[in-house]
């Protein structure tokens, strides 16, 4: 049994997920996408601590001071409306943060941005940041199955 | 569920190149990884590696006569230059996923732009050599439709 901590946050928009059934994502809500990550940490023997804000500034900072705090991330940046939306350089600050202290950290969409939205993806060091987009919420299955087993490697 | 799992070029040279960035285990570990993975639950993975891109388009092909479920793709350097595997890949009606080892666009500029990500549903970067076999354990998980 792992007593190892995963921070889960997600950036403005995901507080309503319906837009994302237009996109062939169906019976996407919060809640649901919440308990998938808990039912996918609890069975790893993982803590999750599933966070939701619209407020950009506010959900960075919440980051920035939780770095020493977890042992591995997973970031959805998701944006309002488009990539100007999105505060890359700041999220690239975090990231850095992260990466320094070799804890995994994972970005996830829940669209594919390369296909669905005109979304970059996020940067960091070159070796510190996984990237997973289009699964829906599977894809935070996955980031979460990844984080445990570099967890589990170190 | 039947699964192709396609990697493109120097993909062979796995565990000896740039181990830093792409890892020590080889092609064949992770073949067989993720072979013995999917069997337990009674799904088949071809996995195919080839350093020619008219190869990799008539492995697609033979996906969508085989009416394969689910393709994985590496495309490896071909991902930032091909137009006939995004073509063939928007002709496969199956699943598709695109992987990476490392995430691509943390690194040189050329690798920032893929002509795979815009013909596949899902992308997947950045995991290491692990990527494959989470991969192929999530996609029978997925509600997706046999082909």
């Amino acid at each position: 049994m792992s007593d190892k901590k995963l921070l889960i946050i997600n950036g403005p928009g995901l507080s309503d997920l319906s837009n994302y059934s237009e996109l062939g994502y169906d019976d996407l809500s919060l809640d649901t996408l919440k308990q998938k990550c808990i039912d996918a940490c609890d069975g790893l023997g993982l803590e999750a601590d599933f966070r939701q804000n619209d407020d950009e500034p506010e959900l960075l900072s919440d980051l920035i001071n939780e770095v020493s705090n977890f042992d591995a991330f997973i970031i959805n940046p998701a944006g309002l409306s488009n990539s100007s939306s999105i505060d890359y350089d700041a999220f690239s600050a975090a990231i850095t943060k992260i990466s320094n202290q070799s804890k995994p950290v994972i970005e996830v969409r829940i669209e594919n941005i390369f296909k669905q939205s005109d979304s970059k993806p996020l940067q960091g060091a070159e070796s510190g940041l996984g990237f997973i987009s289009g699964l829906g919420k599977y894809g935070y299955v996955l980031a979460i199955q990844s984080i445990n087993k570099k967890l589990s490697n170190q | 569920m039947n699964i192709y799992v396609i990697n493109g070029p120097n993909i062979n040279l796995l565990g000896t190149r740039e181990p830093e960035i792409y890892g020590k285990e080889t092609l064949a570990d992770i073949a067989i990884d993720c072979q013995e993975k999917a069997s337990i639950d009674g799904h088949v993975v071809k996995f195919m590696q080839s350093n020619y891109e008219g190869e990799i388009v008539e492995w697609i092909q033979d996906a969508i006569i085989q009416k394969v479920d689910a393709i994985v793709i590496n495309a490896a350097a071909y991902t930032h230059t091909s137009i006939a595997i995004h073509d063939a890949l928007k002709s496969y009606s199956g699943y598709k996923v695109e992987l990476h080892i490392s995430n691509p666009h943390l690194r040189e500029s050329f690798r920032h732009v893929s002509f795979v990500s815009s013909a596949v549903d899902a992308v997947v970067a950045g995991l290491g050599a692990d990527g494959y076999s989470h991969a192929i354990d999530l996609l029978p998980e997925l509600p997706i439709q046999s082909n």
